[in-house]
């Protein structure tokens, strides 16, 4: 009997103990209340519509579009030097870049993985406006173009003796989670074909006067850059005609040409990424780095002396006359140091970020009507003549370089313009903190691949001499 | 000062009056152990009555009561003693040593031990060791006191984090800080400031005042912390809170104030005159040939080129050529310290108390920040009945940091302007006024008008009951206990100079609640076999729950000065709040058998748990150990043993766990917190792996405990290996997936050390005790397996300067070795596959290779002297940690030899030592006008080994006679000087030698050096 209270007493116990807080494995779910989850969470246009404005926030980031990629291409030319004054960018400027850097690497596989998600959608089972469905897929497709030619001519071997491109990505964790590398002429070919995908599947219904969002003629434009960075030149008239005749768009006037950059989707503008007081890369922006403004900033580019001599003196690109009354140009001084002024001007970085502008239209067509035969002068000095510059005589490929050189300086077209021409960079001033000219087939033309990508993902075959 | 003293004696003697007036008659005399030694804080009590004292630290002891009452004394460890008050007013009590109960008892956090039923591995400090060592955050108090802890400061700033790492690391990727228990219950211990990156850290245990702390165990075995299994694989800090004693109320209170400075000065800048010496040295190495200017004509050419170089040399020139001094201008030179902790204990058989009130405030060591405290905490226990008893531990307390930018090289920090601002800029200008016409933000400035505030609340309560079951010795706990941080943190940049003029002002502040609830239930069965042999066994559940909570906001364009909160923000910029939550359950069962007298000791536990962390399938891990332990010197053949007074083997095996990765790894999730065009926008967040599970260490130890000559030499030696599994990786993938790592359980790791501990008490007598004690720790760390890739490759992470790979030390250091200056060219060479290859002038041709070293020392060891006699005491405490290489950081800009240094910051003064003229033999290359990018190489890469006076105490304890005389019970006066004395063994490292746990040097906050004057009063 006393055995069997002894019993019955710990039982007692230990089953009080045990209701009284029992858990089981469900009771340890957490929450995930920012979250959710891949599979399953997108079922409308709507949510779909938020992961093609999560690639464009990765456009934005100041690793790519919000400065890095820019900076990148103008500091390795004549165009601009990075002066210390941070310590930033001297060592992109002396193309002395290593695999500890990933540049644009990630981000552009960021915006591809974005897009990819988008245009692997079904989109037949969401619900809402399945025709803009079509036209978001259309805007994915462009995207992935986009992103992919970027990567390739960072890291493509074109211009250092190579045959390799970037790996192609077309699925979000999909099959082959650790890619190689495509050729060049796979990446050419797959390029092309998403943006004439992005160019079938949007529709004009769609077009957006913001600028901030990619439409059919957007990806015409982009793709007539494409052609030309390769040299096909057929094609890139096809493509920069496509974008003439919709008619959406203009070359802006001498008057309007400095304004516009403190305005958003501008009459020039095909497509911008947007910035704004509470969306932007603050001290981590173009401005910030391009001048010193009225309260300081890093200030590390600076521009090359002698750029200012391209310039005539009514070039409203150039330094205009100091005077009071006229408004100033793209050039100007600060603290003595000459200074893209005018270009995203805004030291917080509010401005929006042109990817792609109807003026570059017009030099790559005028460029494909030198190169296929055509009346490319009338095209070219379309430029000039709104700029405040003397006309050209006549239309030459220098002709024409030089005028891109002029109208794109600060944007990141120099150091394209010299390698797809076959030209490496030229040591032309002291102030570049090139130490000597590096030649065409050099291997610092290609970025070398971020070693957290070798490190992870053997099939990645480095640039050469990296 | 003195003024402040003469007032707090005022205010003892108002408490001593209230507390001395009872008069009956009064007993003394001494308390001593079987040796005739007089044993301190003894327990004297009046039986059935709540009067009581303690004895003092010449175990005398004094109290009044009736004739005919009975007096008790215990100790612990030795038999207590009952004596009738008779007609003698002084009785002296011998308390002879408790067989059953020997030598000190050992926190284990659910339960306690004795030191010889130990089967596992800890070290346990005390009060006495810890009250004298007034720090911000009590776990500083641990460093060099226990064999196989590394303690490293991320900063100097008070109150901020520390990285302990207990016997090695165990982890690559996910977090090797040990788990912190507070009175049983295992605590929320994340750094409230991490969510604001760039300012100073604060700890969650700085809000908790080493005053109220009873003890501090480190438990480092599988065996020892079986019991916290799941999350022990990093060791587990048990943290015990003072409790009330028996008796009459005892008051204390103890105040010190003292003053700090940096511990270590750090590297000299370059002086102006040197600068400019340099400059023009670096216009003629660059220029001299192709412009045809001598040496001696660079400064010429220099002022006829001012358009192109900048006019600041010349401008200084014409001024005077003052030199700037940053460095002074930013010291908070003896920043003040103070402490003032006032407590009271006391109780009877029925309940008792342990109250008390601190305030803690150091200034850092410059200018603009500081760290205030001001904590209480009471405990107080009750039996209910003869069955029940409810205790109930509550602490709460405010801290406030006044922070700086840190944790990177912020040009507006006061601790980056010496390296920063050039030495030819004033920090006054010609008015005396702060001079806002710097290159850089002038920090003095910023530090009157910028705002770095964290303010955390922390309410800690823990309840429970404990009731005698009607079972005979089965006893069943219940405890809630409840850890609330409110966490709020003000940042403010002025809209005239630094990082937020260019948006006139900026403002961003959060809030953030964390609140960490434990239950518990366990019961305790003592089964006691026969009188030879008994097995304790426990069984507990336990479930835990963290919830947190967050809110920021963030704007600029202020519409005035001065204005500091978001009210006056012309445009907000970023609202944000999010919820997150962990829990954690489990079940454990615990088994302590000691047999034949304590001579055979066998422990085995055994911990289920489950965390969120994990998905279904996997969450629940099973954790365990075994251990033994033989006491051979209570066998017979060693009873009678004038030498071997202890014999102990002790051997553990066990599996334990770690689960201190990032929440709801294990889903695939869409993140929603990014925006486009003013709308909403979102992205893959995490890769998500539904295979997640515990991280887990596998470990044994081996030991030996001995005694000689009555305990008179102690000394413990013992062995580790540690091999971790499944390690919870952060697998780097392919970036053309968009994500950066998965976490996945793969790789393995080892540990293994030797662990010797040894105290010798060469004099033991009444009045005059010598003692000198040591520790030493090894530790070899090898990364056994890392993670492959899809073609079978292993994945190693290597960054600049580090690496992880199989067969070397986590995170050893891999970098370019540097070969040197030619003496011929005055450039640098860099060896282009290690030592001994070919060399190359072109950094980027130079290939990483393994340096040999880790930042994690190998050897480490402690050294403890005390002396006392006739009331005056020294105690002395250095620390040395070696075998490791630190990494000089931001070398790019301090040690630039080109125009980083000498026209835009400042460089250290080594750079003096630079090449000049062919067969030149020097530490730096020629001086050149260029801006070079970064180039990191083991020209930078120093021996780690460093010794550290880290504690020196002199002191003296008044005699009874004194303290009668004044009507005290004890009245201590001390002086401590911590961190007096610092030896590096390679000179070329200037900075503090106690760097961060990644071995990276830093332009922030160094350890202090400080000065301490102590009082503490017993009444």
């Amino acid at each position: 009997m006393k055995r069997i209270n002894f019993i019955y007493k710990v039982a007692f116990v230990a089953v009080s103990l045990v209701g009284l807080n029992s858990c089981t494995t469900d009771d340890l779910d957490p929450s995930t209340e920012q979250n959710k989850p891949v599979e399953g969470g997108i079922t409308t246009v709507s949510n779909l519509e938020g992961i093609i404005k999560g690639a464009y926030s990765a456009m934005t980031s100041s690793e790519y579009y919000g400065r890095d990629y820019i900076i990148t291409n103008e500091v390795r030319t004549d165009n601009c030097f990075a002066n210390g004054s941070s310590g930033r960018f001297t060592t992109e400027a002396q193309m002395a870049y290593n695999e500890n850097n990933d540049y644009i690497w990630d981000n552009a596989y960021d915006v591809i993985a974005s897009a990819n998600i988008v245009i692997n959608q079904d989109v037949s089972v969401l619900e809402g406006d399945l025709d803009y469905a079509k036209h978001l897929q259309g805007q994915a497709y462009t995207l992935r173009a986009l992103a992919h030619f970027d990567l390739l001519k960072s890291y493509g071997q074109m211009h250092a003796g190579g045959t390799l491109g970037v790996p192609y990505v077309t699925e979000f964790k999909g099959e082959d989670l650790f890619p190689s590398r495509n050729t060049i002429e796979e990446n050419k070919t797959a390029i092309a074909a998403d943006f004439q995908a992005g160019f079938d599947m949007m529709s004009t219904a769609y077009n957006d006067s913001s600028k901030e969002f990619l439409n059919k003629y957007a990806a015409k434009a982009l793709q007539s850059r494409f052609n030309v960075y390769f040299g096909m030149w057929p094609e890139a008239k096809t493509a920069a005609e496509a974008v003439i005749n919709s008619k959406l768009y203009s070359v802006l006037s001498a008057s309007d040409f400095v304004g516009s950059w403190t305005q958003d989707g501008s009459s020039n503008s095909i497509f911008e990424l947007a910035y704004s007081a509470t969306d932007n890369q603050g001290i981590n922006g173009l401005a910030y780095i391009y001048r010193l403004g009225p309260a300081g900033s890093y200030g590390d580019i600076q521009v090359i002396d002698e750029v200012a001599t391209l310039f005539e003196d009514t070039d409203v690109r150039g330094l205009l006359p100091d005077d009071d009354d006229e408004p100033t140009g793209i050039l100007g001084y600060e603290d003595n140091m000459l200074r893209n002024i005018g270009k995203y001007p805004d030291n917080r970085g509010y401005d929006n970020v042109p990817v792609i502008r109807y003026e570059e239209v017009i030099l790559n067509y005028a460029e494909a009507l030198l190169e296929t035969g055509g009346d490319a002068l009338t095209q070219l000095n379309m430029i000039p003549s709104n700029r405040g510059a003397t006309p050209y005589t006549s239309a030459t490929k220098e002709n024409i370089l030089l005028e891109r050189r002029k109208e794109l300086m600060f944007e990141g077209f120099r150091f394209d313009d010299f390698v797809r021409n076959g030209m490496g960079v030229e040591k032309v001033s002291p102030q570049q903190n090139l130490l000597s000219t590096v030649p065409y087939g050099d291997y610092r033309l290609a970025y070398p691949i971020t070693n957290a990508e070798t490190n992870a993902n053997s099939n990645i075959v480095q640039n050469d001499q990296y | 000062m003195r003024s402040k003293f003469t007032w707090m004696l005022t205010f003892f003697m108002a408490l001593v009056l209230q507390f001395s007036y009872a008069q009956e008659k009064t007993i003394t005399g001494m308390v001593t152990d079987q040796d005739g030694l007089p044993l301190p804080g003894a327990n004297v009590t009046v039986k059935g009555t709540s009067t009581g004292t303690q004895t003092d630290f010449d175990g005398n002891y004094s109290i009044s009561t009736a004739v005919g009452s009975k007096l008790v004394y215990s100790y612990v460890g030795q038999k207590t003693v009952e004596k009738t008050v008779g007609a003698a007013s002084t009785i002296n009590v011998v308390l002879e040593q408790d067989a059953q109960a020997l030598d000190e008892v050992v926190v284990l956090g659910y339960a306690t031990s004795s030191k010889a039923e130990l089967t596992g591995s800890t070290v346990q400090v005390d009060a006495a060791d810890i009250e004298q060592v007034p720090v911000a955050s009590v776990d500083q108090v641990l460093q060099g006191k226990v064999a196989g802890l590394v303690m490293n400061n991320s900063s100097g700033t008070p109150g901020s984090t520390a990285d302990i790492r207990i016997r090695g690391v165990s982890s690559i990727t996910a977090g090797n800080n040990p788990l912190y228990v507070i009175d049983g219950v295992p605590v929320a211990n994340t750094d409230n400031a991490d969510n604001q990156n760039s300012g100073s850290s604060l700890s969650p245990l700085a809000s908790i005042s080493s005053n109220n702390i009873e003890s501090i165990t480190v438990l480092k075995d599988a065996s020892a912390t079986a019991a916290y299994g799941a999350r022990g694989a990093n060791g587990v800090i048990v943290i015990t809170t003072k409790k009330g004693r028996e008796g009459k109320t005892a008051i204390s209170f103890n105040t010190s104030y003292g003053f700090s400075n940096d511990a270590v000065d750090g590297p000299d800048v370059l002086t102006g005159a040197e600068r400019e010496m340099l400059f023009y040295e670096s216009l003629y190495n660059s220029y001299g040939v192709s412009d045809g200017f001598s040496r001696d004509g660079a400064k010429q050419h220099y002022e006829d080129n001012l358009g192109l170089y900048g006019s600041a040399y010349y401008d200084w020139n014409q001024a005077g050529r003052p030199e700037a001094n940053w460095d002074e201008v930013v010291t908070n030179k003896d920043a003040a310290f103070r402490e003032y902790n006032l407590s009271a204990s006391g109780g009877n058989e029925n309940h008792n108390f342990y109250a008390s009130l601190g305030y803690f405030n150091q200034e850092a060591t410059v200018i603009g920040s500081e760290f205030e405290r001001i904590s209480g905490q009471l405990n107080f226990q009750k039996s209910l009945n003869s069955k029940l008893k409810f205790s109930t531990n509550n602490s709460a307390s405010h801290s406030y940091q006044d922070g700086l930018l840190e944790t990177s090289s912020y040009f507006s920090s006061p601790r980056t302007v010496k390296f920063f601002a050039p030495p030819i800029e004033q920090p006054y200008d010609e008015d005396g006024e702060i001079n806002l016409n710097t290159t850089l933000p002038n920090p003095l400035w910023i530090a009157q008008e910028d705002i770095d505030d964290s303010q955390l609340v922390r309410i800690l309560s823990n309840n429970s009951l404990e009731w005698e079951t009607p079972v005979e010795n089965l006893r069943f706990t219940t405890r809630t206990n409840i850890d609330y941080q409110v966490y709020n943190y003000k940042r403010y940049r002025n809209r005239i100079d630094g990082d937020g003029a260019s948006t006139n002002g900026y403002g961003w502040q959060s809030h953030s609640s964390r609140a960490n609830y434990v239950f518990q239930n366990y019961l305790d069965y003592t089964w006691n076999v026969s009188d030879e042999h008994s097995i304790d066994f426990k069984a507990l559940q336990e479930y835990q729950k963290n919830r947190y909570y967050y809110l920021e906001a963030d704007g600029d364009s202020f519409s005035d000065d001065g204005l500091t909160n978001l009210n006056s923000s012309g445009n907000p910029t970023t609202a944000n709040s999010y919820f997150t939550d962990w829990s954690i359950a489990s079940y454990m069962g615990l088994l302590h058998y000691s047999g034949f007298n304590g001579r055979y000791v066998f422990d085995a536990t055994y911990r289920r748990e489950g965390n969120s962390r994990f998905a279904d399938d996997n969450r629940w891990g099973n954790f365990w150990s075994v251990g033994g332990a033989w006491n051979i010197h209570r066998e017979a053949f060693l009873a009678d043993s004038n030498v071997i007074s202890n014999l102990k083997l002790r051997a553990s095996y066990g599996v334990t766990g770690n689960a201190n990765i990032d929440l709801n790894l294990y889903q695939s999730l869409l993140n929603y917190d990014s925006d486009y065009a003013g709308t909403g926008a979102s992205y893959p967040g995490t890769f998500g792996n539904q295979n997640l599970s515990w991280e887990t260490s596998h470990t044994y130890d081996i030991g030996a405990d001995f005694g000689f000559f009555n305990n008179r030499i102690t000394a413990n030696v013992g062995y580790y290996y540690r091999e971790s599994k499944d390690l919870l990786l952060e697998v780097p993938l392919s970036l053309t997936t968009s994500f950066e790592e998965q976490t996945q359980n793969v790789g393995r790791m080892e540990n293994k050390g030797l662990e010797l501990e040894v105290n010798f008490d060469i004099i033991r007598s009444q009045n005059f005790n010598l003692s000198l004690g040591g520790n030493m720790a090894t530790n070899e760390n090898k990364v056994l397996e890392t993670a492959t890739d899809g073609t079978g490759e292993p994945i190693n992470i290597t960054t600049g300067t580090r690496r992880v790979e199989a067969g070397h030390p986590v995170y050893g250091w891999y970098m370019v070795s540097y070969a040197g200056v030619n003496p011929d060219t005055g450039v640098d060479e860099w060896y282009t596959d290690g030592e001994g290859s070919a060399t190359t002038t072109t950094w980027s041709q130079a290939n990483q290779v393994w340096q040999g070293e880790s930042a994690l020392p190998t050897l480490t060891a402690g050294l403890n002297l005390h002396i006392d006699a006739y009331g005056f005491f020294l105690d002395a405490n250095g620390y040395y940690a070696g075998g490791h290489k630190v990494f000089e950081d931001w070398t790019r800009y301090t040690n630039g030899t080109d125009r980083f240094s000498l026209d835009l910051y400042n460089g250290v003064d080594a750079l003096l030592d630079r090449w000049q003229e062919p067969g030149d033999i020097a530490r730096f290359p020629k001086m050149e006008y260029t801006a070079k990018p970064w180039q990191n190489s083991n020209k930078f890469l120093y021996e780690g080994d460093f010794i550290r006076l880290r504690n020196l105490t002199f002191g003296y304890d008044f005699n009874q006679k004194i303290t009668e005389t004044i009507g005290i019970d004890g009245l201590r006066l001390f002086l401590r000087g911590t961190n007096l004395y610092t030896w590096v063994k390679d000179d070329r490292l200037k900075y503090d030698p106690e760097t961060a746990a990644d071995g990276f040097t830093s332009l922030t906050t160094p350890p202090v050096k400080s000065f301490i004057f102590g009082l503490n009063v017993k009444f």
